[in-house]
């Protein structure tokens, strides 16, 4: 978990297509996503979004945080913001326990996704992930764990890379810190 | 119209078709690059060597392995059903869905479900089945079968997606990619919502967790395991592992090879039932065998189940390049699809794809779980050989003829005097006979209509050997030379220069009068008693010679005796003492030269500098690991080396491959080949095989009679003559 990963993280996400920044603050992260985000944007309530009062300060800041069930904001909403439970530096990778519903509508369905990142939570490779991966999975509760490296993509016509096919079009990753240092929280 | 009328209609519209050739070609070559970059700072074959020894461990364990999955899938709310064929797994889902009064089915990849023809069944049962995949759903659209494991639409142009989707939805796109991705997405994400039952494959089932894992790209998996109230897992028991330290180890490796990505978008890990819409979600986990046990049941086949789909013994393949994936394969395609094929299908059904690798090992080289394909579809060659024949030709060439020693000598010879009328003088080489025609017209399409046949040599290696002397006063060494077919009767100027180089260096050369083919000619069109029979002659003649060293011109010829030796004759205690004994001295005479008597810096700057452009035949550089040392030989005698496109892809000869099976085939890789040494505006080819050399001699030959074709061993002999 150093500097040396931070660089390394930007690097690889960005060489995936996701566009990753740091951001001195939650607010300046917050100002961020209101410049960029457009219609209706889903915001699940996980732990880190009370405890950081995520939702308020999107609506605060004017963007039109999704306040209904999920399913109804239709088949490609506007945007998603969420946290993350830690990164992959080597892929550029954010993985995201999703097991609660809405997390999975909210980076799944929208065109743009927003992720906040704590770059403390920023591992070596995904072998450094075996363990934090184990430990997720301790007991036998249900569980949906989401690896996410850069926007959905596809080569399926001609090879021809070409992002956006089922997921979203777009992925930022906010690297703010003081987030959450827990990588079994988001 | 008969299997083998249709497969050989298939390969000639197939090659008729150079728009998918092409496609495929630069797809190869794109994907070598990537892969390359994906790889960098990190150690392939280490990975690969620890990924073989985990799906080992799991195929011995599977029984408990299985067991505990469905445990651990069970107590977090998963149903788990074992079929024990696709028949069953159907079957399954089609209850299952009759019971949920489900209409549609969402379906992202599973390779295992174009297995079970799943689709079809649900379409009989009025339940639509719709793909996800961009590629799956346009080969749905198109009625067809995936040519390509990783990218099933591979063959398809975008011209003719948007004539598929205009048809499906009745408008009017244009053929530009990013409108019809747009449209996918659009499109598709209806289907999602609409859907009763989302239906996903899997890349691993962990055994530890009870979860399962899937590697995608596109998100259409995370959407059909996500929205749909119901989901159905379908995956081959074969997806076993045992934890998420050999998951993850697989998320390392399959990306990597498949497309030369560090990671997909997307590896989603479910385990159980998630909740969803404010309910716990129903979660179906079909593990199907269908042949799988049967497979990790076969010795000698076993390994296949080794593979984590990454499709890369495609990708790298030059039959596949040529003829895509609807003609070299069936559901499975390309060199892993062989194997599949017989057992998930049947041997009938593999019978034709089974002779159409041409043993280039270009798959074993790139092969992510260390699979030694080419071993395995020999093996299965074996099979289709015992079940339906190999064909006249070859039954008398190997079994009559080339068992019997002094026969196919005497034949050979005779052969050399009656070949007369039909052989030419080649330019510029005053000694070198060549046919140009044959004299059957019918056969001239196949035979000699693209490249010259190299004549017999008029006097073979065996004739001439007792007439070479050799000055070699108090020799370093005494080695035996295990000349070869190609070498004794087409092309024994080889040979001889063998000898010139030895001799300079303070080598004495040996020739076992006795040795006879190496029996790899038979082995590749399935006859293994042969391959035993010759092994012996040549084991016994070499054992008795007593030398230090067994030196090979040929490289099949080299595996032949450093490796198949042993393993034919392992069930025969007397002689595989004597053939292991032999292979641990057996090696290439560019090795030998290179790494035993340290020959470059012995032959600094013999010669005048002559550009010279250098092709890896198949066997030396992926069957010896040799290549490093010819270059390094012909630079320090002088020349100077330009490296050619693709240097180790195959020339197309493999043997009876380009003059018997599939003559068609080795005639556009050759083509590929050529275009390469042309292209480097060289005019001389080395080359290590005198296989290569019939080829490129032939084709080069007929192309451009200014380019010349020789062995190593000629070009560094010519160099010692000049510096004298």
């Amino acid at each position: 978990m150093t500097d040396k990963h931070t660089e390394r993280f930007i690097e690889s996400a960005k060489r995936v297509g996701a566009e990753t920044l740091r951001m001195d603050s939650l607010q300046d992260a917050v100002a961020y996503i209101k410049e960029k985000a457009k219609g209706t944007t889903l915001v699940p309530e996980t732990s880190l979004v009370k405890r950081h009062h995520l939702r308020a300060l999107l609506s605060d800041a004017g963007v039109d945080v999704f306040t209904g069930k999920f399913r109804d904001a239709g088949q490609l909403p506007g945007a998603g913001v969420t946290f993350c439970n830690f990164c992959l530096a080597d892929s550029g990778t954010v993985v995201l326990e999703s097991t609660d519903e809405d997390i999975r509508l909210a980076t799944t369905l929208p065109e743009v996704h927003f992720i906040l990142a704590d770059p403390t939570t920023i591992l070596q490779d995904n072998l450094a992930a075996v363990e934090p991966m184990t430990t997720l999975h301790t007991g036998s509760e249900p569980k949906f764990i989401a690896y996410i490296t850069g926007p959905s993509r596809t080569a399926d016509i001609e090879r021809v890379l070409t992002i956006g096919c089922h997921g979203p079009r777009e992925l930022y990753i906010l690297l703010v810190d003081g987030i959450s240092s827990d990588l079994m929280e988001n | 119209m008969a299997a083998d009328e249709k497969y050989k209609k298939s390969v000639e519209t197939a090659i008729a078709n150079p728009k998918l050739s092409k496609a495929l070609h630069l797809f190869g070559d794109a994907y070598l690059i990537a892969r390359e970059n994906a790889y960098r700072g990190l150690d392939f074959e280490a990975m690969r060597t620890d990924l073989s020894a985990i799906k080992d461990e799991v195929r011995i364990r599977r029984k408990e392995l299985l067991a505990e999955f469905i445990k651990n899938a069970e107590a977090a709310g998963s149903t788990v059903f074992i079929a024990k064929d696709t028949k069953e797994a159907n079957d399954y889902v089609i209850n299952l869905a009759k019971k949920k009064g489900a209409k549609l089915v969402a379906k992202s990849k599973s390779m295992v479900s174009e297995e079970a023809h799943l689709n079809k069944a649900l379409a009989a049962q009025g339940i639509r089945a719709s793909e996800t995949d961009l590629g799956e759903w346009i080969v749905q659209l198109a009625g067809q079968r995936p040519s390509h494991m990783v990218m099933p639409a591979i063959h398809m142009f975008k011209e003719e997606v948007a004539t598929l989707f205009n048809k499906e939805a009745g408008t009017s796109l244009s053929p530009e990619i990013k409108t019809l991705v747009d449209h996918a997405r659009l499109r598709l994400r209806q289907e999602y919502f609409n859907a009763d039952i989302g239906l996903t494959g899997a890349n691993f089932l962990i055994a530890n967790t009870g979860g399962i894992g899937l590697v995608t790209n596109e998100g259409n998996a995370r959407l059909c395991a996500t929205l749909p109230k119901v989901h159905v897992v379908f995956a081959g028991i074969h997806k076993l592992v045992r934890n998420m330290e050999d998951a993850i180890k697989i998320t390392r490796l399959l990306p990597r090879n498949a497309t030369g990505q560090l990671l997909t978008s997307y590896v989603t890990w479910i385990r159980g039932a998630v909740p969803v819409d404010g309910q716990q979600k129903e979660q179906h986990i079909v593990l199907i065998d269908g042949g799988r046990e049967a497979l990790y049941e076969s010795k000698a086949c076993q390994n296949a189940l080794r593979c984590i789909q990454c499709g890369a013994c495609a990708n790298v393949c030059p039959v596949y390049q040529t003829v895509g994936g609807h003609v070299f394969g069936s559901i499975y395609i390309s060199a892993i699809g062989i194997i599949l094929t017989a057992f998930y299908e049947g041997l009938e059904k593999a019978k034709e794809i089974t002779r159409a690798c041409i043993g280039c090992r270009a798959c074993v080289a790139v092969c992510p779980s260390k699979i030694d394909l080419e071993e395995i579809i020999l093996h299965l060659r074996n099979e289709v050989t015992k079940e339906y024949g190999m064909g006249v030709v070859k039954n008398v060439a190997f079994k009559a003829v080339m068992k019997n020693r002094g026969l196919f000598h005497n034949m050979v010879r005779t052969a050399s005097k009656l070949q007369r009328p039909i052989t030419h003088k080649k330019s510029g080489e005053p000694d070198r006979r060549i046919i140009r025609h044959l004299p059957l017209h019918f056969l001239e399409k196949d035979f000699t209509e693209w490249r010259h046949l190299p004549a017999i040599a008029p006097k073979s290696f065996r004739d001439q050997f007792n007439t070479i002397s050799q000055d070699v006063s108090n020799p370093k060494y005494r080695v035996g030379f295990f000349v070869g077919c190609g070498a004794d009767f087409v092309y024994p100027e080889v040979g001889v220069s063998l000898i010139k180089v030895l001799n300079s260096l303070n080598v004495e050369v040996v020739f076992p009068k006795t040795q006879n083919c190496c029996g790899i000619p038979a082995l590749y069109a399935g006859d293994t008693e042969t391959g035993v029979d010759l092994a012996k002659q040549n084991v016994k003649a070499f054992s008795e010679a007593e030398v230090d060293y067994i030196l090979a011109i040929c490289p099949t010829c080299t595996m032949a005796v450093k490796r198949d030796f042993v393993d034919r004759l392992t069930d025969h205690p007397q002689w595989s003492a004597k053939a292991m004994a032999l292979s641990n001295k057996t090696m290439d005479a560019s090795a030998f030269l290179e790494n035993i008597l340290g020959a470059s810096a012995l032959l600094k700057a013999t010669a005048e500098g002559k550009e010279f452009t250098y092709h890896d035949s198949c066997h030396l550089k992926r069957g010896s690991n040799v290549y490093k040392e010819p270059r390094a030989l012909l630079q320090a005698s002088g020349h100077q080396i330009k490296e050619m496109k693709n240097s180790d892809r195959c020339c197309g000869f493999g043997g009876t491959y380009s003059f018997l099976s599939h003559p068609q085939i080795s005639k556009q890789i050759t083509k590929d080949k050529v275009a390469t040494i042309k292209d480097t505006g060289v005019k001389t080819v080395a080359t290590d095989c005198p296989g290569c050399m019939i080829m490129l001699k032939g084709a080069v030959g007929k192309a451009d009679e200014t380019i010349r074709c020789a062995h190593t061993m000629e070009l560094l002999a010519e160099a010692l003559e000049q510096k004298k």
